[in-house]
């Protein structure tokens, strides 16, 4: 935390014996800025947490600026995802006040809009005192700021970050000797991986085991969903021939192709064993896949990127939003605005991206920028444009199925279901006919009208 | 005179002692229900609503109090996490005992390189749970984990174990044996340290062999710290909670997930809260019946004892 400079200027005062005469003037002194209007919330706290992403973490630096330029201190934290998630999802529950700014989780969007448990920012975007034109909201990416809107369109999140889901081959040179490109279909991926794996002991294929995120682009490249017609019609569609025939797929790929324990490999275990090169190609997160490319990496340069596979119904990268909200219970919404408005601004998120080459932003003018860009020129790839390219799929709203608010539950189901396929102790139909019974179970549970 | 009424200032005196004492114990016995009794209370009382954190309404819905309870009647996943965890419990209390007893026995001498033998057992009891599952997710990791590099470079090498749903339990109970089993050893020593030398001399010179005399006369001094030892870690397996979440998260599939583990799902992941509250109160109610078996247990050797 900085510590406010009127209030050393006044300790020295005093030190200097001036008192009688000084004081006044120099509490004057003090409280002038903040009458004027330059620090109007001098001496506020702000209680501010974010699941820990790069964004995050670097943000936690600049967090002397912030109270430099507004005088508000701020207490500051980044537990894991799952931690956040589950302190997050408690505390806004009470409608409490412990917290000023939240992270809004993609995957808790509705759950937490939905209840109202988020305050609308509309009114504080629109009045010119409180955001000035020059914080350029327009320049925010529209698809990333979607899901943080309800129904009626009213906006309750920042987006932060949008991640999409790509492909990355580390060891892509074995790709190239064996006279391969980078996979766009399904079909190219498994005859791909079945030519390059275990050439020069490198496993074809890893992704993490968080198999609700990484297994439904398959799903539905197959034709299959998760819910009949999200996010009105939940009842869960996880017993159907095409959900079958994708786990079948993905089991393949993921058991053939993997490392020995593909399927207990956690997002960070399986970065980390691709940018060590000991597996080859993945699908996943953006920015998971962008660090094969970033120092340390010891296939910097021999990976490429690509889209993630089509399948026979066509491509459905996983796209996903987190973005900075105010609970409705905070105090000082006002404050928490300011706090918003200064971690997600241009000049910030400039710096940010030019020092510590911050490669998830979601600003408009940054993406587009030259110096950004060619920071995201991945070993000759161009990973800003493929991921821009990647949000355009968007538009086909296959998405909505994770922003409903028991999506929690259904992932849960989906990730045993492909963890029973995967260590073989059920054939994909018969562990989907599970997961579809207990998913049923689980949303009634919930008070879900199925 | 015998039988007759203690005269009234005695009487009074009694009175006036017990109120005392009680007085005395009150800001404890307040403190105590404050940190223990008021929440398993709520905890009971929440299992018989629908809580649902998305909709704070339910909190005070009473109109179908055992509705949790007849659910989980139907439950097939809660019923498969009773046969995990009765798996895991015996599992790892068996091994826990057998291990805790051998290295008690082999440590039973006042020697120096016992004497640090013993100390070094004890790290593993000590470590915070979190690290001893990093610890063994480690060595449980193909690709960077020293034993299967060993085993590789040996020509005969192990397959992951966490992803193989044959073997992701017994690894588990291997763990939280190696975590616990200096438990047993603590109080098995403490208990051969009460053995008596005479029948022990006794038996030595009666031609005993090392099998008999561990049969006949150690044995029958420590069974009760033995069975005594083995409730309290039968107790504590049901715990059972930090390896799971950092090795298998419960899986593959579903055959680590133990009750408390698919209670903690219901309320922190689905945000179930009444229907987590429930199978949570089923498994208090466990381990108040362990707990009442252990006192009468250790109550009738004592008695037996004396």
């Amino acid at each position: 935390m900085t510590e406010a400079k009127p209030k050393r200027n006044r300790r020295r005062l005093l030190k200097a014996g001036a008192g009688g005469l000084l004081l006044p003037l120099a509490l004057a002194a003090r409280q002038a800025p903040a009458q004027g209007g330059a620090k109007p919330f001098a001496g506020v706290t702000l209680n501010v947490s974010c699941w820990s992403a790069t964004y995050p973490k670097l943000l936690a630096d600049y967090l002397p600026e912030f109270t430099e330029r507004t005088g508000i201190k701020v207490n500051y934290d980044t537990p894991g995802f799952p931690v956040y998630n589950q302190r997050a999802d408690l505390e806004l529950s009470t409608k409490g006040s412990a917290f000023d700014v939240l992270n809004v989780t993609f995957i808790y969007t509705s759950r937490w809009i939905g209840a109202g448990w988020f305050t609308p920012l509309d009114d504080y975007i629109k009045d010119a005192n409180k955001t000035p034109a020059s914080w350029d909201f327009n320049d925010i990416l529209p698809g990333s700021l979607a899901p943080m809107r309800d129904k009626a369109g009213r906006l309750y999140g920042i987006s932060w970050l949008t991640d999409a889901l790509i492909a990355g081959a580390g060891r892509f040179d074995l790709f190239k000797s064996a006279g391969l490109g980078m996979p766009d279909t399904f079909g190219e991926m498994e005859s791909s991986l079945k030519a390059v794996h275990n050439k020069d002991n490198v496993p074809g294929f890893l992704t993490e085991n968080h198999w609700g995120w990484t297994f439904i682009p398959y799903l539905q490249g197959y034709g299959g969903n998760v819910f009949r017609g999200p996010p009105d019609d939940l009842m869960p569609t996880l017993d159907t021939p095409e959900v079958a025939e994708a786990a079948e797929f993905f089991a393949r790929i993921v058991v053939g192709y993997g490392p020995e324990g593909a399927a207990g490999y956690t997002y960070d275990q399986a970065v980390e064993a691709l940018r060590a090169g000991r597996a080859n190609y993945s699908t996943n997160n953006q920015v998971f896949l962008a660090l094969m490319g970033a120092d340390g990496s010891k296939v910097r340069n021999t990976v490429n990127f690509g889209q993630c596979p089509r399948g026979p119904k066509g491509r459905f990268p996983g796209i996903a939003s987190h973005g900075w909200g105010i609970p409705v219970g905070a105090k000082n919404k006002d404050a928490s605005w300011e706090f918003i408005k200064w971690s997600m601004s241009k000049d910030l998120l400039v710096r940010m991206a030019d020092k510590h080459g911050l490669g998830s932003v979601t600003r408009r003018s940054i993406i587009e920028s030259p110096a950004y860009k060619a920071k995201m020129v991945i070993n000759g790839v161009d990973v800003g444009q493929l991921f821009l390219e990647t949000l355009k799929f968007s538009a086909q709203g296959h998405m909505a199925y994770r922003t409903v608010h028991v999506y929690p539950q259904v992932n849960a189901q989906i990730t045993q279901a492909v963890g029973r396929v995967v260590s073989g102790q059920m054939k994909a139909k018969e562990s989907f006919a599970l997961a579809q019974r207990n998913a049923i179970a689980d949303l009634k549970r919930a008070g879900v009208k199925l | 005179m015998s039988g007759a009424a203690p005269p009234a200032a005695a009487r009074n005196l009694e009175e006036e002692r017990r109120r005392a004492l009680f007085l005395g114990l009150l800001p404890a016995l307040v403190v105590l229900s404050a940190i223990t009794i008021v929440p398993a209370v709520f905890l009971v009382v929440t299992s018989l609503t629908p809580l649902n954190l998305t909709m704070p309404q339910t909190a005070w819905d009473f109109s179908a109090p055992l509705v949790n309870y007849l659910e989980l009647l139907e439950d097939p996943r809660f019923h498969n996490s009773l046969l995990v965890q009765a798996k895991l419990s015996a599992g790892t209390v068996v091994l826990q005992l057998l291990v805790g007893l051998g290295v008690a026995l082999l440590l039973d001498a006042d020697t120096r390189i016992r004497r640090l033998a013993r100390s070094g057992f004890l790290i593993p009891m000590v470590l915070p749970p979190i690290v001893v599952g990093i610890i063994w997710k480690v060595i449980f990791t193909v690709d960077v984990s020293p034993f299967h590099r060993f085993m590789a470079w040996t020509g005969m090498p192990v397959g992951s174990i966490l992803t193989n749903p044959d073997l992701a339990l017994l690894a588990l109970v291997l763990v939280e044996a190696w975590e616990w089993f200096p438990f047993t050893m603590l109080v098995v020593l403490a208990a051969l340290q009460t053995i008596p030398a005479s029948p022990v001399e006794a038996a030595r010179i009666d031609g005993a062999s090392a099998w008999q005399m561990f049969r006949y006369v150690t044995l029958p001094y420590i069974r009760a710290t033995l069975v005594v030892a083995g409730l309290f870690r039968l107790i504590d397996s049901i715990k059972a909670f930090p390896l799971i979440f950092v090795l298998t998260d419960g899986g593959p599939g579903d055959v680590t997930e133990v009750t408390n583990y698919y209670a903690y799902r219901q309320a922190f992941t689905f945000s179930l809260w009444g229907y987590g509250s429930a199978i949570a109160t089923l498994l208090v109610a466990g381990i108040f019946l362990l707990s009442w078996l252990i006192d009468r247990l250790t109550g009738r050797m004592h008695g037996e004892a004396a």
